[in-house]
């Protein structure tokens, strides 16, 4: 039900390309509130190991989320970038493992599988990202399981 | 101040002012009576006496302006007197205007300065009033309806206490310039054709409520004794207090190592921790206000809303003498605004569905606030329709299925959420904006929580739960795992140094105060480190102690604790957070959630070696054991439930000391708490009858008021208590402690 509301990702639409790992996601640009580059985390004892931690942007508490796992793919260690997304429960970081870029997406080339994600879009010469669906992937509930 | 004539005339020039200062605050303190209370004969004839005497003693000292200002004041007020003219917000307003110009030319007078052309104008405009609009003419003035809002008014702005800035500053009515005082009531246009006319109703009665808060305060507080002094100040007070009991503990830890004195049993310590720690209750106080300064603005907005959905509503209030933290009251504003709001719109019904219903007439909107523990709650109930659960759920089972499923409890709850914007389509109300949802985000922020309970047809009861304060949790920190720890302080009940420990039937244990007490590593319980060889930190939570080996003391501070969002889910160890001065996070840990993974971690190491055969733990006595809680407040009965049934206890309720008594025939419970003041038969009455009789004589009971008198505390253990607890000076795990130490005595 959420995808029907979000802004979703589409051809011809500005979309942040974030690389984690080998992979790479997309954001609808919208979506996306800053890039906090190095963020000073603090490891949050006792929490899921989806939440990487927390930082501080301006003053407010902001979890930093491991995108791989949160995707249900293996976390990555590093966390050298920290794309900032407002979503229905609130800001939140995900990790990033270069520095993202902003494109303007082509055609879909096809729907991806996986979970909180909706289509694959050919980024570059020989590129794919996989365009996430951020409140899908931000809910509270995922986060806790 | 120089006296303008001889020395005498300027000495009865100041008597007289001093005079006229009392009569001005008598004068006013009636004009509000008679605002609120319509007309009324005397207070006019007592009235027109304060203008008479001050306009022939500022004669006498040659005041002569001034006494021509009085004298206008003194015909308005006969105009009054003779029934020729009405008391209407104008009027009231006019007057007040004439007080303020004689207050301002008084001293103006006894300068020797220039006021002719101040007091022309004055006495002008309390002239025009005289011709003002004759609303006594031919009906009696006081059932007229534009008459009416003053009598709900009058009290809306609180004369005497000092409104917080949220407040004021959140008040609709715009200052006008009103504390110019000489200007007068409205600005530029003085001598216009049409004075305070009948249309000018709404605004005049503003201005009068208005003036009545701008003018009186001041006067208050300079003849009461009272001090005002920046938040700041009393803020950097209890930071210097903070800082001492850092070193006070420093101190203790000291006279151990180095001089092998158990801190605890040196009386000038005990001393000095004692008063440090009244010291520190004091200034926290000095932070307070009462929850009942944001009653006025809430009053004020059911009445109006009352009035545009066409309701009759009264709003009640209880619990004068519950306070908070000034900073969070000001937060906790919109939200009870909020409650309040939705209370008469969607909460009370129409007259006429009351009037079907068999109920009266008139809806009940009540604030109760009060202190329990660490905590003030705050309860909005109403005697509307209630909320429709099915209803609720059927307009969340339109994005959520799962909602259909739902039991009417949980269901309930739905209101909280956020995007059940169809809420407001429930009683068919049009929406405000903001959602219960953003309610209950507002509440996140102070770490206060809401709860409700509904009941169709008879009302609906939303209850807030904040911690007095928030502005600074005093907080231990400490290094563990290489991160460091916020323990708030209220929860740490001793540093010590690296303590020796042994494992006493599968559990490391260590001696405090000659007692054992479990003893963990923080960073293997938060999972981020082994176990460290430093200091230990007691830690006390509701019901039990545990102490902590950290790695270092790092120092105290005062942390702005914050939530750590939506997206985190809860941790039961972690109570939030606050970012500090260097911009880093520093994470606050709850003492509660901390012991409980503590045991739950070492009963898991146990069973791991289960080798040892299991030692048996000492059986936990109160698991059985069960309370009988009574109390005629709904909110005290059902929080001390909660506490109690979170400690392990069974719990039972009765409302008063009859229920109480027929409940215990019923069934014997094994401890009675019992409120003093109830309907029927209060708390002395109920503990008497228990002593009473001869099979009862050793059921525990503890007293639990909120009178701390000493001849409350005598009476109480007289009539056989064996515990007097007083509420506003309790905290849950004094209360447990009590009740546990009850418990175990007995058995």
């Amino acid at each position: 039900m959420a995808t029907a509301t979000a802004p979703g990702v589409g051809a011809g639409q500005l979309a942040l390309l974030i690389p984690v790992g080998s992979d790479t996601y997309a954001l609808p640009l919208e979506t996306v509130r800053e890039v906090v580059v190095e963020p000073r985390v603090t490891e949050l004892p006792t929490s899921p190991t989806v939440v990487r931690g927390v930082f501080n942007v301006r003053g407010d508490i902001v979890p930093l989320l491991d995108t791989a796992q949160l995707l249900g793919l293996r976390a990555v260690l590093e966390k050298p970038y920290a794309v900032l997304v407002e979503t229905a429960h609130g800001i939140a970081g995900l990790v990033a493992t270069e520095m993202p870029q902003t494109v303007r997406l082509s055609e879909s080339v096809g729907q991806s599988d996986m979970e909180g994600t909706t289509e694959t879009y050919l980024v570059g010469d020989a590129r794919l990202a996989v365009a996430l669906d951020v409140e899908a992937l931000l809910s509270p509930a995922r986060i806790s399981r | 101040m120089s006296p303008p004539d001889s020395i005498s005339e300027g000495d009865f020039q100041r008597l007289f002012a001093t005079e006229a200062e009392g009569r001005l605050d008598t004068l006013v303190d009636e004009l509000l009576e008679l605002e609120k209370g319509g007309a009324n004969p005397e207070l006019v004839a007592s009235l027109f006496r304060e203008a008479h005497t001050i306009k022939g003693g500022a004669a006498v000292v040659g005041m002569t302006h001034v006494a021509r200002v009085a004298h206008a004041l003194e015909d308005l007020l006969e105009e009054v007197r003779r029934d020729r003219r009405g008391v209407d917000a104008a009027l009231i307003d006019a007057v007040l205007a004439g007080v303020d110009a004689i207050r301002t030319l008084i001293p103006l007078a006894v300068a020797g300065q220039d006021h002719e052309q101040a007091a022309f104008d004055a006495e002008q405009r309390l002239r025009i009033a005289v011709g003002g609009p004759p609303v006594a003419g031919e009906t009696a003035p006081a059932p007229e309806p534009p008459a009416a809002p003053p009598v709900l008014e009058a009290p809306l702005p609180p004369p005497v206490s000092a409104a917080p800035p949220a407040v004021a500053a959140a008040s609709p009515d715009a200052p006008g310039g009103r504390t110019a005082g000489p200007e007068g009531s409205r600005g530029p246009e003085p001598a216009s054709a049409e004075p305070p006319a009948a249309g000018d109703h709404a605004t005049g009665e503003h201005a009068a409520g208005e003036a009545a808060a701008v003018h009186v305060e001041p006067v208050r507080a300079s003849t009461t004794e009272m001090v005002q002094m920046p938040v700041h100040r009393i803020d950097d007070l209890v930071r210097l207090i903070g800082e001492a009991s850092a070193a006070t503990l420093r101190l203790g830890s000291a006279l151990l190592e180095r001089l092998q004195r158990d801190p605890s049993t040196v009386t000038e310590y005990r001393d000095l921790v004692r008063s440090l720690n009244e010291l520190q209750e004091l200034a926290l106080h000095a932070r307070m206000i009462p929850v009942m300064s944001l009653a006025p603005r809430l009053r004020r907005a059911v009445r109006d809303l009352a009035r545009e959905t066409e309701k009759e509503v009264r709003f009640e209030t209880r619990g004068e003498d519950a306070e908070i933290d000034r900073g969070v009251l000001e937060r906790l504003a919109d939200p009870l605004l909020h409650l309040v709001r939705n209370a008469v719109d969607h909460g009370i019904e129409t007259p006429n569905e009351r009037r079907l219903r068999g109920k009266p007439i008139e809806g009940l909107i009540r604030l109760h606030a009060m202190q329990l523990g660490s905590e003030v709650v705050i309860a909005v109930s109403d005697d509307g329709r209630g909320i429709d659960v099915d209803r609720v759920r059927e307009a969340a089972g339109r994005t959520d299925s799962s909602a259909m499923e739902m039991d009417d409890e949980a269901a309930l709850y739905l209101i909280f959420r956020s995007g059940l914007s169809t809420a407001t389509k429930i009683t068919g109300v049009s929406g405000r904006g903001v959602g219960l949802d953003a309610v209950r985000a507002s509440l996140n922020a102070v770490r206060g929580r809401i709860e409700v309970r509904s009941d169709p047809g008879v009302g609906t009861e939303f209850r807030i739960a904040v911690p007095i304060t928030m502005a600074t949790l005093r907080c231990l920190v400490v290094g563990a795992g290489g991160q460091a720890y916020a323990i708030p302080l209220h929860s740490v009940r001793a540093v010590l140094p690296p303590q020796p420990s042994a494992t006493v039937g599968g559990r490391t244990m260590t001696m405090v105060d000659g007692r054992p007490v479990p003893i963990s590593s923080l960073a293997r319980v938060l999972g981020t480190g082994n176990g460290s060889e430093g200091p230990a930190v007691v830690v006390a939570g509701l019901t039990r102690s545990h102490a902590f080996r950290v790695d270092d003391l790092v120092d105290q501070r005062d942390v702005v604790v914050k939530g750590l969002g939506e997206l985190v889910p809860r941790l039961p160890a972690v109570a939030g957070a606050g970012v500090q001065p260097d911009g880093s996070i520093l994470l606050v840990l709850e003492a509660a959630g901390l012991i409980e993974r503590a045991r739950r971690m070492d009963s898991g190491d146990r069973s791991a070696e289960a080798a040892d055969g299991g030692a048996p733990e000492a059986p936990v006595p109160r698991q059985a054991a069960s309370i009988l809680v009574v109390d005629d407040a709904l909110t005290v009965r059902e929080l001390q439930r909660s506490i109690f049934e979170n400690a392990g206890y069974r719990v039972k309720v009765a409302s008063d000391g009859e229920e109480a008594l027929t409940k215990i025939s019923e069934e014997r419970p094994d401890l009675v708490l019992t409120d003093v003041q109830m309907p029927r038969m209060d708390g002395f009455q109920l503990t008497e009858a228990i002593r009473g009789q001869a099979s009862l004589a050793s059921l525990p009971v503890i007293i639990l008021t909120s009178r701390g008198s000493d001849e409350d505390r005598r009476r109480g253990l007289e009539c056989g208590a064996d515990g007097y607890i007083v509420k506003s000076g309790f905290d849950q795990a004094a209360l447990l402690h009590a009740v546990e130490r009850l418990l175990g005595a007995e058995r």
